[in-house]
């Protein structure tokens, strides 16, 4: 009777402590997304550190997106056309590819990439600024580091996600092409028209907006597990670990809001 | 510094080929939505729309040629659905041009079809509405299609009734059928009549030789040679 008393409260002190945890860094979260908008308002703007912070986050992205987009159109083509062959509605295989890839899987397929190369590198890389106390030391030299360290990372990982996208859209379709061309025989023009008859601005723009979201949370995910992480090194791995995987979450997260916001807007 | 200048140069490629494609992107969607092309427009007074949309395709001669830019009810049983058309199109829809709700294929979108008009006729001008036909709806089909089905069911069935009819013996065609008694019986009935013909046949030609018939039947050749 007192193991199982035992047992109960030692349960419900970790569901306790679980919440608590949970809800505190909901409120640090909710504060350090306030904060990088105050310093991100405030002049001084560190245009050079986005610049160079855009070329490791966006250019240095771009093999890797590049290469996942061409495969997801290549095999998402291969994948649906017996399905069309079997209504005899192969000639519908570039249009429903394209809106898949436009509307969701391009957006979704690049912010995942995204989470998992720049996340995890943002957080490794700050928790290990932390760690090697660098933070501390640009806070006593006079500079700010929240705003040379965390709004350009977020300001960059922002601005390039969107761009990612656009270009691994572009490169899923040829893939698409190439998947469409692999058993039948579609011409580069006829496949374009059959794309662009199809693809309507209620497409584009939803899916345009939300990539910029996708981008801030993977962003901001990633400065916050590295700017919060402990002192000890196994921090750096923790907090690279955790800004994938919460920064995956909340692009599920964040999609699935943009889906309800699409359907009142773009009916 | 180098370093720097070829990373702001790389971002700065990649920005504007990124941004290129994804302005190239609105562009082919915009000019199939007849964003940038010069348009006119037209309007139709329809009863049932049957669930057309603002954005669905104009067809002029198998041809897209403009898109529905608005839909409006105007009464409890009239809608008004507008359409922009390109002005290069203009020329040939004329005043007496008409308008029908279609669909893309069997289960495609829908559009509206604009029938030309006669060739002497005035061409359309700006804002004019074209006269629209009732199109025939999917459901009327179906009604048609379930009544040809009962009436071709009802005929099967009697088809069924009467083949068995003739399988078990029953009626005249199914004793020819099955009955060889009554065959062997039609036949010799046949045979009578082809011999009693026969016999006739030679009773006729006597009684042409006869005396007293032979003033009547010179009568009658003289009679057909005059016609």
């Amino acid at each position: 009777m007192s193991i199982e008393k035992t047992i109960t409260s030692s349960t419900e002190q970790n569901i306790r402590s679980r919440l608590i945890g949970f809800f505190s860094d909901v409120t640090d979260l909710t504060r350090f997304t306030g904060r990088f908008f105050k310093e991100a308002i405030r002049p001084s703007y560190e245009f050079s550190e986005v610049v160079r912070q855009s070329y490791l986050i966006g250019y240095k992205s771009f093999p890797l997106v590049a290469i996942t987009g061409f495969i997801i159109g290549l095999v998402l083509t291969i994948q649906t056309r017996p399905t069309l062959a079997e209504f005899g509605a192969e000639s519908w295989l570039p249009a429903m590819v394209s809106v898949s890839i436009i509307r969701e899987i391009g957006p979704m397929i690049t912010a995942l990439i995204f989470a998992g190369k720049v996340g995890s590198g943002i957080g490794a890389e700050i928790a290990s600024m932390k760690v090697s106390e660098q933070i501390d030391a640009m806070e006593v030299s006079g500079m700010n580091p929240f705003k040379y360290i965390v709004v350009t990372r977020i300001m960059a990982a922002t601005l390039m996600l969107p761009l990612l996208v656009f270009v691994a859209d572009a490169i899923s379709m040829y893939g698409s092409y190439i998947g469409a061309n692999l058993k039948g025989d579609v011409s580069f023009r006829l496949f374009f028209n059959l794309v662009f008859n199809t693809v309507a601005f209620s497409d584009v723009f939803p899916a345009v907006i939300k990539t910029f979201f996708f981008g801030f949370a993977v962003g901001l995910i990633g400065c916050y597990k590295g700017y919060t992480a402990n002192r000890g090194t196994e921090s750096v791995g923790e907090a690279a670990n955790s800004a994938v995987v919460i920064g995956s979450l909340l692009i599920f997260l964040l999609d699935m809001i943009a889906v309800q916001f699409t359907s009142i807007f773009f009916p | 510094m180098k370093k720097t200048t070829g990373e702001r140069v790389r971002v700065g490629v990649f920005v504007v080929v990124s941004m290129s494609l994804f302005v190239a992107c609105i562009y082919f969607i915009g000019q199939r939505r007849q964003l940038f092309a010069s348009t006119f427009r037209v309007s139709g007074i329809f009863n049932d729309i049957g669930g057309l949309q603002v954005g669905n395709s104009v067809r002029f001669s198998g041809i897209n040629v403009g898109i529905v830019s608005n839909i409006d009810q105007i009464t409890d049983s009239t809608v008004r659905v507008e359409m922009s058309i390109n002005s290069h199109t203009q020329k040939y829809i004329k005043k007496n041009a008409t308008a029908i709700i279609g669909t893309d294929g069997l289960m495609g979108n829908k559009l509206v079809l604009v029938v030309p008009g006669s060739p002497n006729e005035k061409v359309i001008a700006d804002n004019d509405t074209l006269a629209t036909t009732r199109p025939v709806s999917m459901d009327e089909i179906l009604i048609k299609v379930k009544e040809t089905s009962e009436n071709a069911a009802g005929i099967t069935k009697d088809l069924s009734v009467i083949v068995h009819n003739i399988r078990m013996g029953k009626g005249t065609i199914g004793k020819l059928f099955i009955d060889s008694a009554f065959a062997k019986n039609l036949d010799a009935t046949l045979t009578n009549i082809k011999q009693g013909a026969g016999g006739f046949k030679q009773n006729m030609d006597a009684a042409s030789h006869n005396v007293f018939l032979r003033g009547f039947l010179k009568k009658k050749k003289k009679t057909e040679k005059g016609n």
